[in-house]
């Protein structure tokens, strides 16, 4: 399921890789032996029914979700997770070092997960400033294109309260953005927005896909996935069963594969 | 009867307010302290008992239920007279009822703090953790802030309780308004004036503390929404 890397729109060099990855969550292995390579300005989607481990798998990639084994290989650093039971102090390093991979990967969940006690424009601010160390300035002009960016320039001193679920997530979007990260991650995105709004944020990650951001999308909006997404990933129980272009994944080779399209296309 | 001979004589409460509020400042005092320090252990004893280290969260689990389960009268004792007979560690009454009701609240001020963290939903963390944010980043920027809204209506919970338990310092000696109504009553004799007094001027106290907390919550209102 490797060799399909040869179909990569751009570059030979893997920008980000998934080597052999693996996690439980008790007994239940969510995520079993998952290889997957995503070349620079790349748009990868993840589609599968729910509980194959999509959400999973973004997550292990920032380490929100750290792997049980295997490695993420992201611009030619090797992370692997580390956890020492005696030495706290290797362990505060080890969570230091991970925040600089975390800052360059931008993350959009499906539930917002706007900080609901600060302002749109705090919300942007706060990586900027914490992470960034921008003066509250700078930060502040940075926090306010971002959110024009994604067509929120009247919100800036709005609290998440007074948002519409898609201006929520257009925060989110702009607090990811505004890191100027060099991966984005998209999960789930439009899952928990009134079906009115969900047609903006997807225009919103297709406008970001134009910009040639690498990306990897969990969705289950299939005609975007196949729309803007180089190579489509198909999960079940785990597992990456078939990897392919969109053509490809439209005359799938692998049967669940094509009873889950069947199911969700008719 | 008995009672028929006490004669119910309010002048007395005129003559001594002054000692009664005196004795007011002292409890407020008191009890201040004694919250500050509750504050303090809380969150510690919180963070703790969340803590992933096993023995860290044990430790913390076994210090709550213990400081929970003496009563204040006890402790008092024991970090008034025993600090000071054991350990030749000398606190003044003030110190010690302040030590006192702070270990009693901090017991109870814990559970507070861990329900109001645990309030707050993990996406919360996992967003703050996504920008690149280290753990205490999260914690002081993100999960703390928005825990202390929900944390207020319980904590004036534990505070009037401190306010009320803060009457038993008087034991020790510490002047506090029940010691003064104590012993001015010893003088006067007229221990249901006094006493009554001293339990109204409480009653107020109370209600005027849990109206201040009413309006600190709307005020906070506004931005405790689901984000």
């Amino acid at each position: 399921m490797n060799d399909n890397t040869s179909t990569t729109s751009t570059g030979s060099t893997f920008f980000l890789q998934l080597k052999d990855v693996s996690k439980s969550f008790g007994t239940h292995k969510v995520l079993d032996g998952i290889t997957l390579d995503v070349a620079e300005g790349e748009v990868v989607a993840i589609i599968g029914p729910s509980g194959s481990g999509k959400s999973t798998l973004l997550r292990c990639i920032n380490f929100i979700a750290a792997p049980d084994t295997g490695a993420v290989i992201f611009e030619g650093h090797t992370w692997k997770t580390f956890h020492s039971k005696i030495n706290f102090l290797a362990n505060k390093r080890y969570q230091k070092k991970l925040t600089t991979l975390r800052s360059d990967i931008g993350m959009v969940f499906q539930n917002f997960n706007v900080f609901p006690h600060m302002t749109a424009a705090q919300n942007v601010m706060l990586g900027l400033t914490k992470v960034r160390k921008m003066s509250k300035a700078e930060a502040r002009k940075a926090a306010e294109s971002a959110l024009s960016q994604v067509g929120l320039s009247d919100k800036f001193d709005q609290y998440p309260e007074k948002l519409s679920g898609g201006q929520k997530q257009r925060v989110a979007i702009a607090r990811a953005l505004a890191l100027k990260p060099k991966v984005m991650l998209f999960d789930e995105a439009t899952s928990s927005l009134d079906p009115e709004l969900v047609s903006g944020i997807l225009e919103e990650i297709r406008r970001l896909a134009g910009t040639g951001m690498t990306m990897v999308i969990v969705t289950h909006e299939m005609n975007f996935a196949f729309q803007v997404a180089h190579r489509i990933v198909f999960m079940d129980q785990g597992k990456i069963v078939e990897i392919g272009t969109p053509e490809q994944i439209r005359n799938p080779i692998e049967a669940r594969t094509k009873a889950f399209l069947s199911a969700i296309l008719n | 009867m008995k009672t028929n001979s006490y004669k119910i004589d309010w002048n007395v409460i005129d003559k001594y307010m002054p000692e009664l509020l005196k004795g007011l400042s002292i409890t407020l005092e008191i009890s201040a302290v004694g919250m500050a320090l509750a504050l303090i252990f809380g969150l510690m004893m919180a963070v703790g008992r969340l803590s992933t280290n096993k023995f860290v969260s044990r430790i913390s689990n076994a210090a709550v239920q213990l400081c929970r389960s003496i009563p204040l009268f006890v402790l008092l004792f024991w970090v008034y007279y025993g600090l000071s007979l054991k350990f030749n560690i000398l606190l003044t009454e003030f110190q010690a009822g302040a030590l006192a009701l702070g270990i009693t609240g901090g017991a109870y001020m814990a559970e507070v703090f861990r329900g109001g963290l645990l309030a707050v939903s993990v996406g919360q963390t996992e967003a703050g953790l996504a920008i690149g944010l280290n753990k205490g980043q999260v914690f002081r920027g993100v999960v703390l802030p928005q825990a202390l809204r929900v944390v207020i209506p319980p904590t004036v919970n534990v505070y009037v309780g401190l306010l009320k338990g803060a009457t038993i310092v008087s034991v020790i000696g510490v002047s506090d308004m029940i010691y003064v109504a104590q012993y001015v009553s010893l003088d006067t004799f007229t221990p249901f004036e006094l006493y009554t007094v001293a339990g109204l001027i409480f009653v107020c106290l109370t209600l005027s503390i849990s109206g201040f907390a009413y309006l600190l919550e709307r005020r906070l209102g506004r931005s405790r929404a689901h984000g």
